[in-house]
């Protein structure tokens, strides 16, 4: 995609909830769907660039969502500063989590990872003075204001995400281009050539982590700030968080720029329509569709949604330009 | 007077029960081209790993001009100067070929100037015309001289050539020890590994024989040529020009 294109499609997207519903029910599965491409693409980082399955990534959102939430109860700080002391918690468990993690390779470190989440998870449900224990936090609404990231209809929520999604993308962009990109690259396809070639492969590895979690976090914050209410399961779940992102990615196109957002586009939606419309007529049915129709994607775009984009645009452009050779002749 | 470049002193490597690696000590100076022969299974490749950081020795130093690297990582020991290219040739493959030289030049400076010193490289290597294909898609020999091009990449003052030259011909094999020429005058330190016997006798000053893990030989190429211990461990079966 060129920059101009780039820049068609956020004008698109801002566009877009003016056609819809201020308070409705597809602006609302559209603000979550561009959350989780976010996250997608802070998880892009690690998963894609360094080709590291992470299946933890709920610690990070849960503790960005757990901080400013507090702040906010207890002090009355904006979760503006707390998204920012949500971020540096983020990026410290991160660190945290590289230490030990770092040697593990492929499963054992997508298991790693998903035990580090638990963890958090076990002690958000246990901890309870402190976190409210299994009942949960609730958001403290005050009036609505951008200066307490609170609003009262859901679309200034999707503006809220779309520019969180541009911001996280944009980093991701910079990392790619930059020596960081090269690095984790290098470290990826091959790290005993690329320590030889003068890569501290250890410190990419941090660097990447760090970065992924803290914007994790930072996500987190905007979530608990949506959703108004959430539980140790809703923000430090593996199914609800860990795995639903990496698996947004994978089927979006894992390491490109655009699959956190197709992914997230097409799963967030697919899995509200399988829970509406399929619930009342047969428990466990539409878990099962959604299920069936995840593998049916998987197997037949196996490089993700991003390449079948582009193989797709490759086309069309193929055939504008042969009708425009053809109507010259 | 001098301290050698890469001196390296009662070096050993044991994986479980086996010693690859059994006090080898040599030295080599700046300027010199030396090679390294050996029967297949000698060691030769787990001492150039051992060299460049990726295995910890059992035993033993190795000291880059003077000073001491043992034990340090790869990525250190790089910075100082010591890389080497792999036998099994380990590109990385989803990258270009240029992506993949640059990688090398990030080393000392940013991607930008990399870029063009990586461009550099790859015109010195002769393989220039292929800077924007695909790693993965490569012959072994192209693969072989864009590992050489990123080692390169990272300016050492020594490198070390695992098995370059293995599946050239002779006009190709001719230009890469055209190349190796080249290098030295440049003030580049080399030590290959070759199973090619004339391509080795020809260019080295100097010739190392690893047999078993040991250094059994050490000397000009005339003279390793008939060292009675070598042409019984190596040149006897082995000598194939
Ligand atoms: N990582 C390792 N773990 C265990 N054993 C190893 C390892 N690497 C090498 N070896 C063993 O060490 C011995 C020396 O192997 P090495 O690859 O260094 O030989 P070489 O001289 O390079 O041989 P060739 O000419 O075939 O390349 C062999 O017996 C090999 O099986
Ligand atoms: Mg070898």
């Amino acid at each position: 995609m060129t920059m101009r294109q780039t820049f068609l499609l956020i004008c698109f997207a801002t566009l877009i909830p003016l056609a819809l519903e201020p308070n409705g029910y597809y602006i609302r599965i559209l603000t979550l769907a561009l959350l989780f491409a976010a996250l997608g693409q802070a998880w892009n980082i690690v998963g894609g660039l360094a080709g590291q399955m992470s299946l933890g990534h709920a610690a990070f959102f849960g503790l960005g969502a757990y901080t400013s939430t507090l702040l906010l109860i207890h002090f009355g700080i904006s979760p503006w500063i707390g998204m920012l002391a949500g971020g540096v918690l983020g990026g410290i468990a991160a660190f945290l989590l590289s230490l030990p993690t770092m040697r593990l390779k492929g499963h054992y470190f997508a298991l790693g990872t998903l035990a580090f989440a638990e963890v958090f998870r076990v002690i958000a449900n246990t901890w309870s003075s402190l976190t409210g224990g299994p009942v949960g936090l609730s958001v403290p609404f005050s009036e609505p204001s951008l200066a307490m990231l609170q609003f009262n209809e859901t679309r200034s929520y999707y503006y809220l995400m779309l520019a969180a999604f541009v911001a996280v993308s944009m980093i991701f962009v910079i990392i790619v281009q930059g020596r960081l990109g090269y690095r984790l690259r290098a470290v990826k396809e091959g790290p005993d050539a690329a320590e030889v070639i003068g890569v501290n492969t250890t410190r990419v590895k941090i660097h990447a982590a760090v970065i992924s979690g803290s914007l994790t976090a930072m996500l987190g914050t905007l979530y608990a700030q949506l959703n108004f209410f959430f539980d140790p399961d809703t923000v430090f779940g593996a199914l609800q968080i860990s795995i639903r992102i990496a698996l947004i990615v994978i089927v979006g196109g894992i390491g490109t720029l655009f699959g956190p957002l197709l992914g997230a586009l097409l799963i967030i939606p697919l899995e509200e329509f399988a829970n509406v419309m399929l619930a009342d007529r047969a428990a466990g049915l539409s878990q099962l569709t959604y299920g069936a129709l995840l593998m049916a994607i998987v197997l037949l775009q196996p490089q993700g949604l991003a390449e079948f984009a582009k193989k797709l645009a490759a086309r069309i452009s193929g055939k504008v330009m042969s009708s425009k050779t053809e109507a010259r002749t | 007077m001098n301290t050698p470049l890469l001196s390296v002193e009662g070096l050993s490597k044991r994986f479980g029960g086996l010693q690859a690696l059994s006090d080898v000590t040599f030295a080599v100076n700046t300027g010199e081209i030396v090679g390294l022969i050996g029967p297949n299974g000698a060691g030769k490749s787990t001492l150039f790993s051992t060299l460049v950081g990726l295995h910890r020795p059992s035993a033993g130093k190795v000291a880059l001009n003077g000073r001491d690297v043992t034990g340090l990582r790869p990525h250190v020991i790089a910075a100082n100067g010591l890389t080497k290219t792999f036998q099994n040739v380990s590109l990385f493959a989803g990258s270009s070929v240029l992506d993949n030289v640059l990688i090398g030049g990030l080393v000392h400076s940013r991607v930008a100037s990399a870029r063009g010193f990586a461009m550099d490289c790859l015109k010195r290597v002769g393989i220039s015309d292929i800077a924007q294909r695909s790693a993965g898609s490569l012959s072994f020999p192209e693969r072989a001289r864009v590992e050489v091009a990123r080692a390169l990449c990272t300016r050492p003052k020594v490198l070390l050539l695992d098995e370059v030259m293995a599946a050239l011909n002779t006009a190709e094999m001719d230009e890469v020890i055209g190349l190796i020429r080249d290098l030295r005058k440049d003030g580049l330190t080399v030590v290959i590994v070759e199973h090619h016997m004339r391509a080795i006798m020809s260019v080295c000053d100097r010739i190392f024989v690893l047999n078993f893990g040991q250094l059994i030989a050490d000397g000009p190429p005339a003279h390793i040529a008939r060292h009675p211990e070598v042409v019984e461990a190596y040149l006897g079966r082995e000598h194939d020009v």
